[in-house]
């Protein structure tokens, strides 16, 4: 490993020669990552670069993850981060509108982008010997994106559209944006990513012109490229394409943090649906706290799968659901950990959350046996396995833990600490968080005119 | 371009002649510790008694609901501990269970699925505690305006055809189904000589006649079932069936009209035709409704396939104000398409996206086994996907345009809409020209 490690440093120096110094590169070291290894590179502009070599398929992977999400926004100008995600396939100063996607495309490559509350990323899959376009492709919009009120405001309509698919008119989509927003009063995690529909009217070139000097500068991004390639040949592309692309001042974060909640908040909103929903949210921890994992443990436990606890009391035994789920948000700050049952028709909410309710204030007190937890950790340990299966699925799980943690290798370290968790780390998480006087209840109830239709 | 268009070369499933009629095939890749496992008939809802709709999927997930010596509740507790998933995928022409595992546990998941598959008790009480089940899930599936119109669309396009019937059934057909009927499933098709096995991940070739042999140990061998399928039609002319539903503020939209038979001497260049129309994100369609006009999300045509001609559908969901411009010209879209074919500049462009891209339909054990599945389960050409790509260089504009004139009728259009209808039928019967028939239907018809 040192020789390895002293070679790559001496190929650096060597290449580096009389290059500007935004345009240095710099080995930083490796990371473990399962068997295999990620390697760090730095160029002098603060771009920070991930490479992974994996030839299992002749394909490679391009992510360029940004560490600016909705939680960088302030009110009115929620769902500028999502906003933002879209215009950058527009048109750039060297690039016609249309003309990003149409060389992607021609060159066989699938592309796309997703925006959450702490992270923006944007990844190209494609033949391994084109990955130099996507360098090529995301330089160029990194640094040379063009912001104009057509594009803007044809954008704007577009992600109105995309908000009524995924919030408006989507009861679930619906009913979790009103549980965060109670949930959070003041935390920027109580706004929705997509952004309320007047703000996103309300947004303007200007405002998208001073988000994208702010945060997409080189030394707020990392790119994570996985695949069939040659480590030095792609280290030097991506220095000759981003290496002139100056850096930026870094932007302190400027987040309004909530009180303690010390009362129980709940909401009813009736909606057109034929059943009740029920969502219920504790607080939870952050994604790096050491009781995420033993929440995630305990959220496999209560609703993984056909043989959980709330599955067998709410599915199976009682039929007063059809589903029920639980999750741990993966955030960056504390987030919540979520519940959300459907009740089968003419089953109420009232119903399932006594059963709900009774079950949760057992984890606190009953013992989690050995062949439970063992169930738990075993689906665990398969879905890892499941995200790491595909090149672009590891991509997805280096940039993201990098972007949240900082460390690109974290997903093997939470199945080790999986493996090391016992029922008395559940039991103490568990009386930590679920604490009734600090969660969040939205119910759903089926508006009178949606029980009233009639089957033709 | 001037560079040569290269693609991942297709290297097929190994196969496997078994005793009892049975094939198995397998798709080895070992970077990760996880083996998948499809056990798949070659019979799926076409089968379903008509008034039984969900039948095939009802009786497979039966084998979950007890074996010898085994509840349901056991079952379940035996797959969370083995690090396995196991579920039920009913589709018309073919129903399986999908399984994967961590490798260590191979052996363990294969002891558990023969027993299930071999000792079934089909105990009535857990029969109707999974129709009940059932009928729950297809109520919720009502939440979702898309599976909405997809369901609708199917139903009516094909009334009357097996492909008009939706695989998960409706809640009067699955209440309607028996523990007989089960048991007369089983009997007919949950056998040896109906069975396709796939294996796909960390697995040697060397184990898998021992593994397949294990699995089915339990069955009797039968008959492979004949598909039992007509060639579907549809009803002439333009009609438009709203499902009404209280507040939309946006409109799913489909519009269909019968598409394509793998067997069709012009079924790759209307493929390729497709991809020019609306097959990719810079295709016509996207251009049109989301890049000029910002009224949808998305917008997109895909023409599927079966064993017989299957629908070509068109989908888009725009808000609710601009639902009728946006299908008068989706429409119109479609109608230029017909009538003036694709240019061999466009057509160039999507060949060297298919065939560069071709790299992702095969770049995991699981799409390369689920595509040799496919040439078996839907009886396609044995080198339908072997082939793809030199039938894919081979089409130019002329034999595309021609495949689109041939096979997609205007002229016989349902248009689809999910929206509350009393503010929207007549802005939408007004943006179909040579509209015949209108009918309006609650949500949650089936």
């Amino acid at each position: 490993m040192r020789d390895r490690t002293a070679q790559r440093r001496a190929w650096a120096d060597n290449v580096n020669g009389n290059q500007a110094a935004g345009a240095r590169l710099t080995y930083v070291r490796s990371h473990p990552f399962g068997t295999e290894t990620v390697e760090r590179w730095q160029l002098g502009n603060g771009l920070s670069i991930l490479i992974l070599i994996d030839s299992s398929a002749p394909i490679a992977s391009y992510h360029t993850w940004f560490n600016v999400g909705s939680r960088h926004e302030k009110p009115p100008k929620t769902g500028l981060a999502h906003l933002f995600e879209h215009l950058m396939f527009n048109e750039t100063e060297h690039l016609g509108a249309g003309a990003f996607d149409r060389k992607l495309e021609e060159n066989g490559a699938e592309s796309n982008a997703a925006t959450w509350v702490d992270w923006t990323y944007y990844h190209e899959s494609l033949p391994a010997e084109r990955v130099k376009l996507a360098i090529k492709l995301e330089a160029d919009r990194m640094a040379h994106l063009v912001l104009r009120e057509p594009q803007v405001a044809s954008e704007k309509d577009v992600v109105a559209n995309e908000r009524r698919y995924r919030v408006d008119d989507d009861v679930e989509g619906s009913a979790s944006e009103l549980l965060y927003k109670l949930a959070f009063t003041r935390h920027p995690y109580g706004r929705p990513t997509i952004g309320w529909m007047d703000d996103i009217r309300g947004l303007t070139p200007e405002d998208c012109g001073a988000f994208y000097r702010t945060y997409y500068a080189p030394n707020n991004a990392t790119i994570v490229v996985v695949g069939d390639v040659r480590e030095r040949s792609l280290l030097l592309a991506i220095r000759d394409a981003y290496g002139s692309i100056p850096k930026q001042a870094h932007v302190p974060e400027d987040i309004e943090w909530d009180g303690p909640q010390c009362a129980e908040r709940d909401a009813s909103v009736r909606k057109p649906t034929a059943t009740e929903k029920l969502l219920i949210a504790y607080k939870g921890p952050a994604l790096g706290d050491a009781d995420h994992v033993a929440l995630t443990v305990l959220s496999e436990v209560l609703s993984g799968g056909r043989a959980s606890r709330l599955y067998r009391l709410l599915v199976i035994e009682n039929e007063l659901a059809s589903d029920v789920r639980s999750w741990v948000s993966t955030f960056r700050d504390p987030g919540l950990f979520e519940f959300t049952a459907t009740a089968r028709s003419g089953r109420t909410t009232v119903e399932m959350q006594a059963v709900l309710d009774k079950a949760l204030d057992g984890i606190s007190s009953d013992v989690i046996d050995d062949e439970e937890l063992a169930r738990a950790k075993a689906r665990l340990e398969l879905g890892q396995w499941q995200q790491l299966d595909t090149i672009p699925g590891k991509a997805e799980q280096i940039g993201f833990f990098e972007t949240v943690l900082g460390d690109p290798g974290h997903a093997f370290q939470r199945v080790e600490a999986i493996r090391r968790l016992t029922a008395s780390d559940i039991r103490l998480a568990a009386r930590r968080y679920l604490v009734r006087s600090a969660r969040t209840i939205v119910r759903v109830l089926p508006e009178p005119t949606a029980l009233a239709q009639g089957t033709e | 371009m001037s560079s040569p268009i290269r693609s991942a070369r297709q290297v097929p499933s190994v196969r496997f002649a078994l005793d009892g009629g049975m094939l198995a095939l397998l798709d080895p890749v070992h970077s990760v510790p996880l083996v998948s496992f499809v056990i798949a008939l070659r019979s799926g809802s076409d089968s379903d008694p008509v008034d039984k709709a969900g039948l095939a999927r009802i009786a497979m997930r039966m084998l979950r609901r007890g074996c010898e010596g085994m509840t349901a509740e056991q079952i379940d507790f035996r797959i969370d501990a083995l690090g396995a998933e196991v579920a039920v995928d009913a589709g018309t022409s073919s129903v399986a269970i999908h399984a994967q595992v961590i490798a260590r546990n191979l052996d363990g998941l294969v002891d558990l699925l023969a027993k299930m598959l071999g000792t079934p008790t089909f105990v009535d009480s857990e029969l109707e505690r999974l129709k009940r089940e059932t009928v729950a899930e297809i109520e919720d599936a009502r939440d979702s305006d898309r599976v909405v119109a997809q369901k609708a669309l199917h139903r009516t396009l094909f009334a009357g055809h097996a492909y008009g019937r939706n695989p998960g059934g409706t809640t009067e057909s699955v209440r309607a189904i028996g523990i007989d009927d089960v048991l007369a499933f089983y009997h007919s098709f949950v056998v040896t000589s109906n069975i396709v096995i796939g294996v796909a991940g960390d697995v040697v070739a060397e184990r898998i006649p021992e593994l397949a042999s294990r699995l089915v140990a339990g069955l009797a061998s039968g008959r492979a079932a004949v598909d039992p399928v007509a060639e579907p039609s549809m009803r002439p002319g333009r009609r438009l069936l709203v499902v009404d539903k209280p507040e939309r503020t946006q409109t799913q939209i489909l519009v269909a009209t019968l598409g394509t038979s793998p067997h069709d001497d012009d079924h790759v260049p209307l493929y390729v035709a497709n991809g020019v129309f609306g097959g990719t994100f810079t295709s016509r369609l996207m251009r049109e409704v989301r890049s000029k006009r910002g009224w949808s999300y998305g917008a997109s045509a895909r023409a599927s396939i079966d064993r017989h001609r299957q629908a070509w559908v068109l989908w888009t969901f725009p808000a609710a104000s601009d639902a009728a411009p946006c299908l008068k010209l989706v429409i119109e879209l479609m109608e230029a398409w017909v009538a003036h074919g694709v240019t061999a500049r466009e057509v160039a462009f999507i060949k060297r996206y298919l065939i560069r891209s071709h790299a992702f339909e095969i770049d995991t054990a699981q799409k390369r086994l689920q595509q040799s599945l496919d040439v078996e389960l839907l009886g396609l050409p044995p080198d339908y996907y072997t082939g793809w790509l030199g039938r894919v260089g081979a089409v130019d504009a002329e034999a595309a345009s021609l495949a689109v004139s041939r096979r997609i009728r205007p002229e016989n259009l349902l248009c689809v809409a999910v929206a509350t209808a009393s503010n929207m039928v007549e802005p939408l019967r007004s943006a179909i020209s040579g509209l015949e028939d209108t009918q309006i239907v609650a949500f949650d018809a089936e």
